[in-house]
């Protein structure tokens, strides 16, 4: 890089320095001190919203869960024939919310896409967290949770072991080896972090990451192998997180049903849930940069533009899957199929239907395009939390809506919600719950996969344009 | 046998600290002798170090195999072992299986390869170490064995290349 | 490929995809009294509901009695009663699906089988059920005094959680197959009897053995009015139904 420069240049420079995290490097030191800032310094309206949310969570969750234990299923709004209503809903939904972790660590990894390393630790920590929600969720839903250990193969004296010709105990495979997959890969990343807290913590919290951080130093061998487990896991992961969602849809899929059984659910499902996925965690980073200490400097207008880019695409890609699924059925004419469809955009939950069409695809086509809109982290934040509704109120209409309709006029019968609702308000709030006290107690960002994106970038001059390079340190 | 000490020699940038290992080749050190520690990974290549072997891979691929055998008890033996029919389709269905032996091959694989930086890097270790925080803020460290009569010859070299500092490596809990 | 459409080939069809137990509705005797529904229910063990959750869909009737008709009296135009019960698939979409094998095929029965005390209650078999044929114990629902006198001791119980549905009356096939077995004979046509076929006054109901083409219930499903239920799904039910009156008299 040339030494002199002159005025406008000077100002390109500031300008993209200013712009992009990786262009404008500080003393890791300082970093450092920043992110262990923003875990330890708390406010008073912290401790509000954290006991508010403690209180719904005690009372709408695990009082209103035990409850439902007590009584039997019946005290939710299920009946014949709409067997399954909110509960697997809310399942659908959470393990939604959890690809968008894997996504962003997993997949923008493999792409090499530089602008992930802010914010793969906050994407990692929505995964675990929203399979907790989901595995709460399907065990709300069972008739006789206290045996559901039964879905689990071990030796036994019945001579039994599980079906798996069900689409159930695939279900149970999968969720449970991506919760295992994510969690270790959450926790990977975390160890040079933690040994960084460590270093600057005294007291209890000295302990807790001492003991978290294995010991960790940063010798070549720690890394050589810390990085090869990395690079494993990045490309692993991506298979199992398709499979996750292609097996949930295959709940669905598989079953004997006007309506679902389409051959598309598997991609359809995928794609929907990388759609919830990325617009929620659009929102927990605008949350985090308004409220957390010193994030101002890590998340960028750059990162809420690539998110948004990412979030109108997948748009696109939800309404091609849709619309192939819906084009297929309207025209095949069979009687059950139109009953059905006529129900979803005439029924009872119509408005629905509309809303999710309008959330999920009309106003993100409407708005992302624009850069200045997709950069604007509260833009941003309105436009994901309608995704996240339109999704919802898509697995709505095709779970508890669609169950209405079966091959037999007679049962044909109307969802009424009953303690679902406050059980999900609960797992909403238990979610919320879980982030806050992670922000406590787990450096937010990974300092060092910021620092070492940092030093892969340099600025080149190309002609008379200054321009961007990254280097590939790998 | 002559005796020897492990000092830390502290630099604030990877140049100098390739530049350093050079010095050290030259005085004489053996590359087992020497050792980097930072807190960001550094490749191989950029110091002058030979590769770093890692079990994790083999191990992951040996996961694998063990989570293809699982998987393939619980598709092909224990249908077997207590056949119940269901829905008309055979004991051994075909598409089931390749899930059931999807999905616990890569659990295998995934919880082989985590292991694996455990056993590797035996962790947990909470036994004392060399090391210092400095490290953490983004020093690169190089921890290295020297015979106790040339020593200061070694801190001035480490001192001319631009080390920071300097200091007898003390073992203590992290 | 026609010949399957003609009625009268309907009983090559059966002896291929027959099974052990089989039963016929005669809907043109049907005349929709609930007696079979009120038999199945005191034989069975079938729990009372409460208004509240009768009126929301969730009565636990193992067979109920369909009909459907349009106009007002005295000009109601409607079809025939149509009691629907579990049909006993051959390949039934229920089995597969649940993941502790508490829904499985009965070799020796050839019936299908709800497991009470493995159900854990996750209800994909009623979902996947095209006939709806099953219900759910929504919650533990008690008989006040003296009504559990009425319980019948050959047939459980069942708690909350646990999904359960029609069984041919399996505890009477057992009862009357031991009994034979203990008198050395075989079973005789028309021995077995269900608490719906017993309570019918119209002899709407037929019960016995498909595989044998000289029982009541062969020679009844082998008539030109012989129709399965949502056939075309290819579940193989062991339920025919006999509907079409005078039109095929002539051919019965």
């Amino acid at each position: 890089m040339p030494a002199m420069h002159n005025t406008t240049e000077q100002h390109e420079i500031e300008h993209l320095r200013q712009e992009h995290l990786m262009l404008d490097p500080r003393p890791r030191g300082e970093m450092n001190s920043m992110v262990m800032d923003a875990m330890l310094t708390t406010s008073w309206k912290f401790w509000v919203v954290f006991a508010v949310l403690s209180v719904v969570v005690a009372i709408c969750l695990f009082y209103t869960w035990g409850y439902l234990i007590a009584e039997g299923t019946g005290v939710a709004g299920l009946t014949n024939p709409v067997y399954w209503g909110i509960f697997l809903v809310n399942t659908v939904f959470w393990i939604g919310i959890s690809h968008a972790g894997t996504f962003v660590s997993a997949l923008l990894r493999v792409f090499k896409a530089e602008y992930r390393r802010p914010f793969t630790r906050a994407a990692e920590l929505m995964t675990t967290f929203g399979l907790a929600q989901a595995a709460l969720s399907v065990f709300m839903h069972m008739g006789r949770v206290w045996l559901s250990y039964w879905l689990f193969p071990y030796p036994n004296e019945r001579a039994l072991w599980p079906n798996f010709h069900s689409p159930l105990s695939w279900d149970f495979l999968a969720i449970n080896t991506y919760l295992l997959g994510s969690t270790m890969y959450l926790f990977m990343p975390l160890i040079p972090d933690l040994a960084m807290a460590r270093d600057r913590s005294t007291g209890w919290r000295k302990t807790f990451y001492r003991i978290l951080s294995l010991g960790f130093r940063g010798t070549e061998g720690e890394w050589t192998h810390l990085r090869a487990a990395m690079n494993i896991f990045a490309f692993a992961i991506l298979p199992v997180m398709f499979s996750v969602h292609t097996i949930v849809s295959w709940d669905f899929a598989a079953a004997m049903r006007p309506g679902w059984n389409s051959t598309i659910f598997g991609p359809y499902f995928v794609v929907g849930a990388l759609h919830s996925g990325i617009a929620a965690v659009a929102m927990v980073l605008v949350v985090i940069r308004s409220t957390v200490k010193n994030m101002k400097y890590f998340l960028r207008a750059e990162h809420f533009g690539a998110l948004g880019m990412l979030m109108l695409i997948v748009s696109m890609g939800w309404a091609y899957f849709f619309f192939n699924d819906y084009m297929v059925q309207w025209y095949g004419g069979n009687k059950f199929t139109d009953a059905l469809l006529h129900f979803h955009e005439k029924g009872p939950t119509d408005w629905m239907w509309f809303a999710m069409l309008i959330l999920n695809v009309a106003i993100p086509w409407l708005t992302l395009w624009s850069k200045k809109i997709r950069s604007s982290p509260w833009a941003l934040f309105f436009i994901g939390l309608g995704i996240n509704i339109g999704m919802w109120f898509e697995r709505f209409i095709i779970i508890p809506t669609s169950l209405a309709i079966n091959f037999m006029p007679f049962t044909w019968r109307t969802y009424k919600p009953g303690v679902e609702i406050p059980l999900s308000i609960g797992t909403l709030a238990f979610f919320v719950l879980l982030y806050m006290a992670a922000s406590r107690l787990v450096p937010l960002v990974p300092v060092w996969e910021v620092q070492e994106g940092q030093l892969a970038h340099t600025l080149r001059k190309v002609g008379k344009e200054t321009i961007v390079s990254v280097a590939e340190m790998e | 046998m002559t005796d020897s000490r492990s000092y830390l020699a502290i630099f604030a940038d990877i140049d100098p600290a390739s530049y350093a290992l050079d010095r050290l080749r030259e005085l004489g050190l053996s590359d087992e002798q020497m050792n980097v520690i930072s807190g960001i990974p550094v490749t191989e290549a950029m110091l002058g170090r030979p590769r770093q072997w890692t079990n994790v891979p083999r191990l992951a691929l040996g996961g694998a195999v063990g989570g293809f055998l699982l998987g393939a008890f619980l598709a092909f033996v224990a249908p077997v072992m207590y056949p119940i029919h269901v829905g008309g389709q055979g004991i051994l269905p075909g598409a089931p299986s390749v899930v059931v032996l999807f999905e616990l091959t890569m659990l295998g694989m995934l919880a082989a390869t985590f292991l694996g930086i455990f056993l590797d890097s035996r962790y947990p270790s909470y036994t004392p170490k060399e090391y210092v925080p400095e490290i953490s803020d983004g020093r690169i460290a190089i921890l290295f064995e020297c015979p106790a009569e040339k020593e200061n010859k070694f801190i001035e070299a480490m001192q001319a290349i631009g080390a920071e500092s300097v200091k007898p490596a003390e073992a203590q809990k992290l | 490929m026609s010949e399957l459409n003609n009625p009268q080939s309907k009983p090559k069809l059966k002896e291929t995809e027959q099974g052990k137990w089989g039963l016929v509705v005669d809907q043109d005797l049907c005349t929709g009294c609930q007696a079979c529904v009120v038999a199945c229910a005191m034989e069975n063990n079938i729990p009372f509901v409460g208004e509240e959750d009768a009126a929301y869909g969730r009565a636990m009737h193992w067979i109920r009695i369909e009909r459907f008709w349009e106009g007002e009296y005295l000009e109601v135009k409607s079809t025939p009663f149509q009691p629907v019960m579990c049909q006993q698939c051959g390949a039934a979409p229920c089995e597969p699906v649940c993941p502790v094998f508490a829904s499985v095929h009965s070799e020796s029965e050839q019936v299908n089988s709800q497991v009470y005390n493995r159900c854990v209650g996750t209800r994909y078999c009623a979902n996947n059920c095209p006939y709806v044929a099953r219900t759910f114990n929504w919650r533990d629902y008690t008989r006040p005094e003296p009504l559990n006198n009425q319980l019948n001791p050959d047939v459980t119980v069942r708690r909350r959680g646990v999904m359960e549905k029609c069984t041919f009356c399996i505890q009477r096939i057992r009862k009357v197959e031991d009994k034979a077995k203990s008198e050395v004979r075989e079973v005789a046509d028309g021995e077995v009897q269900p608490a719906c076929v017993q309570a019918c006054p119209a002899n709407a109901l037929i019960f016995g053995r498909v595989d044998d083409p000289e029982s009541n219930v062969s020679r009844a499903s082998f008539s030109g009015r012989a129709v399965e239920l949502l056939e075309e799904l290819g579940t193989k039910p062991r339920v025919t139904y006999l509907k079409g009156g005078s039109e095929y008299a002539r051919n019965a």
